[in-house]
């Protein structure tokens, strides 16, 4: 492995992001309504310089309204949950540790049912349910992963776990017991699905992301240590305990946004970072940016598949990534183990 | 270890990289709902609809609906339907925005419609409020009684602009409901277990529109639950012994469940409905709030109430509306008349 130089890191992020811009190319382009990549050129092109005139009305329909905020919102959600996973892994130093395994996922689930019992159609409020719902149970889970004032990997990673399934036999309850209806869009919670992009402003999601991301982005090198060892960590003058904060609340952060606006979305934040080390090198100064970017490139190019391969029927994302995703991620370990 | 310095310019580096990539196209978002103009409505679920003046294209995001929009005579305006919308066999053959749950909006918005249709029955919110948000116009329908589905129909009717129609077809399917409550009033209720699912086992709870459905054809569900879609252990089952249980059945599959079957499987075989042969298929539309509930209610009446129907074997035992092509159908397995065809 070569040194990782600022160089390097900035090389890597910079084709990713013209991988990540050639899947916004063809995902734009592909749909049950034909568009050219020409016309979406020039639909993008005038957009940006505000000629909304010169825009026929369709394309601005399906290409600016309905294709670019799905597309956006699953770079968002596909940077949100890798960069989680990355986090999560340093955190426990575990490579099975992700963002559902820690029962996030779950909680927002059982945020969004809450707010569907309780007003059905309020605009935003399943949205903030579902974050509330992933942020208590990381922080229920956090505090039942402390032993002695310390954060134990071990314990908290069963805490994680048992959280999940307590949390998931209750929305098995409560959807099995509770009158109705209301509750049939559920499905698409526990999948994972771009199909229904919340009312929030992307903006405000963006802002979000980019801070949290920042903010785990600054403990990297501290992270590289503290997977040698919390001792040598320590005794090298790293601030385990404000690192672990940093990042823990970040990556909830991060998992409630993704969750609140995709519902759980399985197997990116645990499959992306695995991909990235085993391409780049574990170091996190180059895994961060690199989870982020990678993640918002499978995301964008399995919600392509997703509209795609029966169209006009539309898949659940969280279907495609997990489908693909599983094969992939197993030939990546196989040739590594060779 | 890394340098301060270094680490600072790394993270501006990225940042200045993930922005870099998403702002041009987060500057290209605008949602262009365009203003129209046009009288504003209220639609059956309290949201406020923006008419257009005219309604020449319209898609449905359901099956009831596509036959509502058949029953009216109205199918040159349908732009599009559901890969669902089986019933006229003609609907099968307009062009598909997907499934109800999950309708692709770009094939919808593709269409140009001027209205579509949706149901709280089948369709989510979340694609009315969606559809909203690129300007197109959506009627949601919320129909929970058999009633309710009558002025359901009138009402989109009403909306397109074909109210003359909308009231005749509503008035026609009243009459038929009053006359079957003429023969039926005297007829103590017979008990059934309507079977929405058999594995699990779920049924129809009070509220639903099938609760009434079955009311109109003097059956009443075993089932006395407030939920809409309950699940059902086989013990509850042969504890309440329904009178009749009912099946519903697809047009081009056939009856879902053979009494051969059910004599076969243990549990059910001890039930005194399937004893005594008492399993009953309906028409799928018996679920559907349409026009076709109608014809799914006579339907039963005649399969619970035998004795009420036998003596007038000879003649056509509903009446069929010729005007929205309706004619009746062909006899079933007992020889008796009791649907509508196109």
């Amino acid at each position: 492995m070569r040194p990782l130089t600022p160089r390097r890191v900035f090389a890597i992020c910079l084709a990713l992001c013209a991988v990540l811009f050639v899947a916004v190319v063809i995902s734009l382009r592909m749909g049950a309504y034909p568009v050219s990549v020409r016309d979406i050129v020039m639909t993008l092109v005038n957009a940006t310089l505000r000629r909304w005139s010169e825009i026929p009305p369709d394309f601005q329909s399906i290409v600016l309204n309905i294709r670019l905020p799905r597309i956006l919102l699953g770079i968002l959600v596909g940077a949100s949950l890798s960069t989680a996973g990355a986090g999560f892994q340093a955190l426990l130093r575990n490579p099975l540790a992700d963002p559902y395994v820690l029962g996030v996922s779950s909680g927002a689930a059982l945020g969004a049912i809450l707010s569907l019992l309780a007003a059905p159609h309020a605009p935003g409020l399943i949205q903030a349910a579902a974050f509330a719902g992933a942020i208590a149970t990381i922080a229920a889970v956090y505090f039942l992963g402390r032993r002695g004032g310390q954060l134990d990997s071990g314990t908290l990673l069963l805490a994680g776990i048992i959280t999940a399934s307590f949390l998931s036999a209750l929305i098995m309850f409560l959807m099995t017991t509770l009158p109705g209806r209301d509750v049939r869009g559920m499905a698409f919670w526990l999948m994972g699905d771009l199909t229904s992009p919340s009312s929030v402003d992307l903006k405000w999601l963006y802002f979000l992301l980019v801070i949290a991301v920042g903010s785990i982005y600054t403990t990297s090198s501290d992270l590289n240590l503290i997977l040698t060892g919390e001792q040598e960590a320590r005794h090298l003058g790293v601030n385990v305990h404000r690192v672990k904060l940093v990042v823990y609340v970040a990556a909830s952060v991060l998992t409630g946004l993704a969750v609140s606006v995709s519902g759980a979305m399985g197997y990116v934040g645990l499959l992306v970072p695995h991909v990235m080390r085993m391409m780049f090198g574990t170091d996190y100064r180059v895994l961060i940016p690199a989870s982020a970017l990678g993640g918002a490139i499978l995301v964008v190019v399995a919600d392509t598949l997703a509209r795609t391969v029966v169209a006009p029927i539309e898949l659940p994302v969280g279907a495609i990534t997990a489908l693909a995703g599983a094969p992939v991620f197993i030939y990546l370990m196989r040739r590594r183990v060779r | 270890m890394i340098r301060a310095w270094h680490r600072r310019i790394l993270a501006v580096a990225t940042a200045g990289a993930l922005l870099s990539s998403v702002a041009p196209l987060a500057l290209a978002t605008r949602f262009g709902a365009q203003a129209q103009s046009g009288r504003a409505i209220t639609d059956e679920v309290g949201r406020r609809v923006t008419m257009p003046p005219e309604v020449r294209r319209i898609v449905t995001l359901a099956p009831n609906l596509t036959e509502t929009i058949y029953a009216l005579g109205l199918e040159d305006r349908l732009a599009g339907d559901t890969d669902y919308c089986d019933t006229p066999p003609a609907a099968k053959s307009k062009p598909h925005v997907g499934e109800p749950q999950n309708p692709s909006l770009e094939a919808i918005v593709a269409l140009h419609p001027d209205l579509v249709l949706a149901t709280t029955s089948i369709n989510r919110l979340e694609t009315a409020d969606a559809l909203k948000r690129l300007g197109i116009a959506v009627y949601t329908s919320n129909p929970q009684t058999v009633r309710g589905t009558l002025d359901s129909i009138a009402r989109m009717a009403d909306l397109v602009g074909a109210g003359g129609q909308g009231a005749a077809l509503v008035a026609q399917l009243r009459k038929r409901l009053d006359a079957l409550h003429a023969r039926l009033a005297e007829r103590p209720m017979v008990h059934v277990l309507f079977v929405v699912w058999e594995d699990p086992l779920i049924t129809i709870g009070q509220n639903t529109f099938i609760a009434d459905a079955l009311r109109y054809a003097g059956a009443e569900s075993v089932v006395l639950s407030d939920r809409n879609w309950p699940v059902l252990s086989i013990e509850e089952v042969i504890r309440l012994q329904p009178d009749y249980i009912v099946f519903t059945s697809n047009h081009t599959e056939g009856p879902a469940t053979e009494l051969a079957d059910l004599r076969a499987r243990p549990a059910w075989r001890d039930l005194d409905a399937v004893e005594m042969g008492h399993v009953v298929d309906v028409s799928e539309e018996a679920v559907r709030p349409s026009p076709g509930l109608v014809d799914a209610i006579e339907q039963l009446a005649h399969k619970v109430h035998p004795e009420v129907f036998a003596a007038r074997d000879a003649e056509p035992l509903v009446a069929c509306d010729a005007r929205a092509g309706l004619k009746p159908a062909p006899t079933d397995a007992r020889g008796e008349r009791t649907s509508c065809a196109r």
